[in-house]
């Protein structure tokens, strides 16, 4: 690596890019453009957008007792928060129709429908929710057709009726006041599913209760009670939210989501261009004969990715920050103004933005980069880096939910991690309570993750397939032949990341199948038939797939699956390890409970069925034990591992096998365990050239698991046993001198398992000649 | 200079069942001072062979030393001794042609002040004067084509392949192209010239090579070939060649 070179190709790609009209318009021009765009094109909307006024047809409106509710064509002023409100309906009553013909027909139209209301016998008419349904869906059309948006109905003699009432109140005539007022109430018929009645709906009843409430304060102070009585507890409502707060709230949302979607548009492009786009223009092939290493190369580019993905992602949040906050200042009355002042995040925030930015922009464009280098044109660059698009916009809409928060299991996540910590920092006001304890995972797993992806892609850049993709044309006949007759002893690569996603696939689909029988069942039966279901999902989802492969797709199913026989050393390790392993991994997963999310429920209940005494040894050893044991092992430390290993990296298709083997197990705490354990089974696999060592390590592991689910409590505690383990209620703890103990010995064992080389088979010898896919 | 043994290569094929053979076994060798023809149909493995020989491809099997370094083993050696030039190696289009040659300079390491000499010194050679300034998308095909070759020649390499570099040029510049070529071995360059076209070889290589099929059919000079196959005109030589071939294959 030359750091020379690297700084070269790094100012060339550099300038090249600012050569670019595209790029840069795509960099700099169009976040500059957009939001003050955005802005204005808001700012006239709001201009030209004027809410329609709607018809609101008040019938018998004469029969209104006094304070007045109408005033001429719109409800009184006095009844709205805002004056101007009242012009958004339109009142029509008989007395505004007397001169317009067109109101006339409306109010035609509206005793037509209260009449339908009205007819029938008396009870039902007074009933505002006709109970038939036919009568019901038969005035919900006449209201349809009519052209007002509210009708309010007000019964016949309805003045006098509270009238009597306040009179009666007065003289605290009980029997006066005791009427029931539900024979005589107006009605107010709206359709919630129109908009437009919605609305309207909504703001006649904002002012038919303002009415109401001062109706009904005359009534009581012309009896001499006092105004409030209605309201005994008035509870006073404070909001506490400043305006800091709220500017705190709307940014802490904005600025993550606006950081990960554009610091990937910003590397998007340029990696595109940079990598497919040099294959395209023929430049590609200059540049590689030139003596700068092929990591250089990838380097250089990288950092130029990067540069542009970081200034992108800047650029973009200044111009968004500045113009939101002036478009918020502009609209102190309008509804804008709701939100207060939308000032900048504190100076300190900002330093957070850009620290955080940076392992992002330096992932993004190692992903974009790795892909690109894949298409051959810049049509297929963009083909393949959408789906990386796609998550990133996922986790980001996941990320800006509300009830999100940074957990320690969040923070070690790509793009989460990073996303949620800043949402954290932009949501404290004061920098105290900012959560500074995440600030060390974030950033060191985004780095690792950045340089896991910046490997990739010099990887990626390293193979002459890659770069040297013919147009091939693909004919899906000619390959399922190539498929089925062109068989090596192991699957490839390939047909190893298949058979996973069909396992996970499976797994997906068949959630459905196992959870309704478990639903249906008697609460009594549910944990046999929980185990039973465990073992057909063995049988059937991991262990079935990776054999028809081996049988279809492989020449040796032998070599495949490595059906030897191992050394007896291996496989004495391979029956003792677990013994040592057990404890150590019980108690690290115990000291990192903290780390991951809650276990589901479903899971818990599994896990009680693990414990559950009542239930059959035999039949929780061969679904916990047995089953796991031979099908995952075949299918993980079999068919996947040999094709992972296809190519002779033998360390990367054991780290590749236990990561696919954590993933299967889903649930993010035995994700970890599972991966932990699948490298030791990797190694065990390699090492000895047998599945049968580890198929007896998982059987004893998982067995040694499910006796102490069951059988803790009988231990013997006290005295000298205290030394190994230490009971208490329903925990179990294993002490410090058995686990080291443990230690030593798996350390021992785990040290042959690493030194020596892998026991070798010659039908399964790959091609050591850089040509990994290759038929012989 | 170059030496090249039994140097085979196979692609990955859903046509074929073991692969595509792309080349097969060849070997030869080339002397400072001397041009070896590659002669040979689109198709034939001349491509192949010559991106084995600057390290871009690794090659199946067999060797390869250029400039006494092995492709496979030292690839950043041989690549800062060899001067590279084909019709896949093209010309940025956001560069000038000067800012071209000087990032190239710079990427063989020669020092600032020496590059900038050996730059004067290459556009005054190769008339380049005038497209100094002129960015790559704006070039004709010709001047691109002597941006190559000063990109190619800039470090002063012992060892300079050429692939096809007078395709698609007009016979003004393929002969100015031809006139460097060979100008180039009069300075005592190890040089491998691969065409298509007869004409090229007969005046420009001591020995030429035909290469059909990622086979070397036969190898030597114009006169020792013809002598060989006695057949006078190269043309007719290629042919039979070929056609040989073609007749063994089949019959096999």
């Amino acid at each position: 690596m030359s750091p020379r070179n690297i700084l070269l190709i790094c100012r060339r790609e550099l300038s090249d890019q600012l050569r670019d009209r595209r790029t840069l318009f795509m960099i700099a021009v169009l976040p500059l453009l957009l939001y003050p765009a955005l802005g204005i094109g808001t700012l006239q909307l709001t201009v030209l957008f004027q809410e329609q006024p709607r018809t609101v047809v008040v019938l018998n409106a004469d029969d209104l007792p006094a304070p007045p509710l109408i005033d001429g064509k719109h409800f009184a002023k006095t009844w709205f928060d805002r004056p101007e409100e009242t012009e958004k309906l339109n009142i029509v009553t008989a007395a505004t129709a007397g001169d317009h013909p067109e109101q006339a027909a409306l109010l035609a139209q509206a005793e037509n429908i209260a009449d339908q209301i009205r007819g029938g016998d008396t009870a039902d008419a007074n009933d505002a929710q006709p109970r038939n349904r036919q009568r019901h869906s038969a005035i919900g059309k006449l209201f349809d057709d009519a052209d007002f948006e509210v009708l309010v109905i007000v019964p016949a003699g309805f003045a006098d009726k509270i009238a009597a009432r306040g009179a009666g109140l007065s003289s605290r005539d009980t029997e006066a006041t005791a009427e029931p007022a539900r024979n005589r109430r107006p009605i107010v018929l709206h359709n919630s599913a129109d908009e437009r009645s919605l609305i309207a709906f909504s703001r006649v009843m904002k002012a038919v209760d303002r009415w109401e409430r001062a109706l009904l304060e005359n009534q009581l102070q012309t009896a001499g009670l006092p105004a409030d009585l209605p309201r005994p507890v008035n509870p006073l409502e404070i909001d506490l939210a400043e305006d800091e707060q709220l500017s705190a709230n709307l940014w802490s949302k904005l600025f993550p989501a606006m950081l990960v979607i554009m610091a990937l548009t910003g590397a998007f492009y340029p990696a595109i261009d940079l990598c497919a786009g040099e294959k395209e223009r023929g430049t590609m092939e200059t540049l590689l004969i030139c003596p700068a290493s092929r990591t250089d190369i990838v380097i250089g580019k990288f950092l130029t990715v990067m540069l542009f993905s970081l200034s992108t992602a800047i650029l973009n949040l200044v111009s968004l920050g500045f113009t939101s906050w002036y478009m918020a200042s502009l609209g102190s009355s309008g509804a804008l103004s709701r939100l207060g002042d939308l000032s900048l995040p504190p100076v300190t925030s900002l330093f957070w933005v850009v620290l955080l930015l940076i392992p992002l922009s330096a992932l993004f464009s190692a992903l974009c980069l790795a892909l690109a280098t894949f298409a051959k044109s810049s049509k297929e660059g963009q083909y393949y880096l959408t789906p990386l698009l796609m998550a990133t916009l996922g986790l980001t809409v996941f990320c800006l939910s509300p009830g999100v928060e940074l957990e320690p299991f969040y923070s070690v996540m790509p793009v989460m991690g990073p996303a949620l910590l800043l949402k954290g920092f932009l949501k404290e006001t004061t920098l105290a309570a900012a959560p500074y304890w995440y600030v060390a995972p974030v950033l060191v797993t985004s780095i690792g993750y950045s340089l896991l992806a910046l490997w990739w892609a010099i990887d990626q850049f390293r193979g002459e397939e890659v770069l040297f993709r013919e147009a091939e044309r693909f004919d899906i006949r000619l390959w399922l032949r190539h498929l089925l007759r062109d068989k090596e002893p192991t699957p490839s690569f390939a047909e190893a990341m298949f058979c996973f996603v069909v396992i996970m696939f499976l797994q997906f689909a068949a959630m459905r199948a196992f959870q309704n029988p478990l639903h249906e069942v008697a609460e009594a039966d549910r944990g046999t038939l929980m185990m039973q279901l465990l073992i057909i999902q063995q049988l059937a989802i991991v262990a079935t797939p990776p054999l028809i492969m081996s049988v279809m797709l492989t020449t040796s199913l032998r070599s495949t699956l490595r059906l030897n026989w191992p050394p007896l050393k291996g496989l004495a390790i391979g029956a003792a390890l677990p013994f040592f392993l057990h404890p150590l991994t019980i108690e690290l997963a115990s000291a990192l409970r903290w780390f991951f999310p809650q276990l589901p429920p479903s899971v818990q209940e599994l896990m009680g069925q693990m414990a559950d005494p009542s239930q059959s040894l035999w039949l929780a050893l061969l679904a916990f034990a047995i089953a796991p044991g031979i099908c995952e092992e075949v299918a993980f430390r079999g068919f996947l591992l040999s094709g992972f290993g296809h190519a002779g990296r033998w360390g990367l298709a054991v780290i590749v096998s236990a990561a696919t083997f954590g993933l299967m197990h889903l649930i993010p705490q035995q994700v970890f365990n599972a991966a932990l354990l699948g490298i030791v089974l990797g190694l065990l696999a390699v090492r000895t050239n047998s599945l049968l060592p580890g198929i007896v390590f998982h059987i004893l592991y998982n067995g040694l698991e499910v006796l102490r689910f069951r059988n803790f409590t009988t231990l013997p505690r006290g005295g000298g046993w205290d030394w190994l383990w230490h009971i208490d209620g329903g925990e179990m703890s294993y002490q410090p001198l058995l686990l080291l103990v443990c230690a030593v010995g798996a350390a021992l064992a785990l040290g042959w398992l690493l030194s020596g080389d892998r026991r070798r088979d010659e039908a399964a010898e790959p091609l050591g000649d850089g040509l990994p896919h290759l038929a012989r | 200079m170059i030496a090249v043994e039994r140097l085979t290569k196979r692609f990955r094929d859903l046509q074929h069942e073991q692969g595509f053979l792309a080349l097969d076994k060849v070997s030869f060798t080339v002397q400072p001072g001397e041009i070896l023809g590659l002669l040979g149909p689109n198709g034939a493995g001349k491509t192949t062979c010559l991106r084995i020989l600057s390290t871009v491809l690794r090659p199946t099997s067999g060797t390869a030393l250029v400039a006494g370094y092995d492709v496979a083993t030292h690839p950043a050696d041989v690549r800062a001794r060899i001067g590279f030039m084909s019709n896949n190696t093209g010309i940025y289009d956001r560069m000038t042609a000067y800012e071209m040659v000087e990032y190239f300079g710079r990427l063989y390491g020669i020092p600032e002040d020496m590059l900038k000499d050996r730059i004067e010194h290459l556009f005054e050679r190769l008339q380049m004067r005038e497209i100094r300034d002129v960015l790559g998308s704006k070039m004709s095909t010709g001047m691109k084509q002597k941006v190559s070759i000063a990109r190619t020649i800039v470090h002063d390499p012992p060892v300079l392949i050429f692939d096809e570099p007078t395709s698609g040029l007009d016979i003004l510049v393929g002969r100015k192209v031809l006139d460097e070529v060979r100008s180039l071995r009069d300075q005592g360059k190890c040089i491998i010239y691969s065409t298509h076209i007869m004409s090229e070889v007969e005046k420009l290589c001591e020995r030429i090579a035909i290469i059909y099929r990622g086979r070397i059919l036969a190898m030597g000079s114009v006169k020792e070939l013809q002598e060989q196959y006695e057949r006078d005109d190269l043309e007719e030589l290629f042919f039979e060649l070929i056609d040989r071939h073609d007749r063994e294959v089949a019959s096999a």
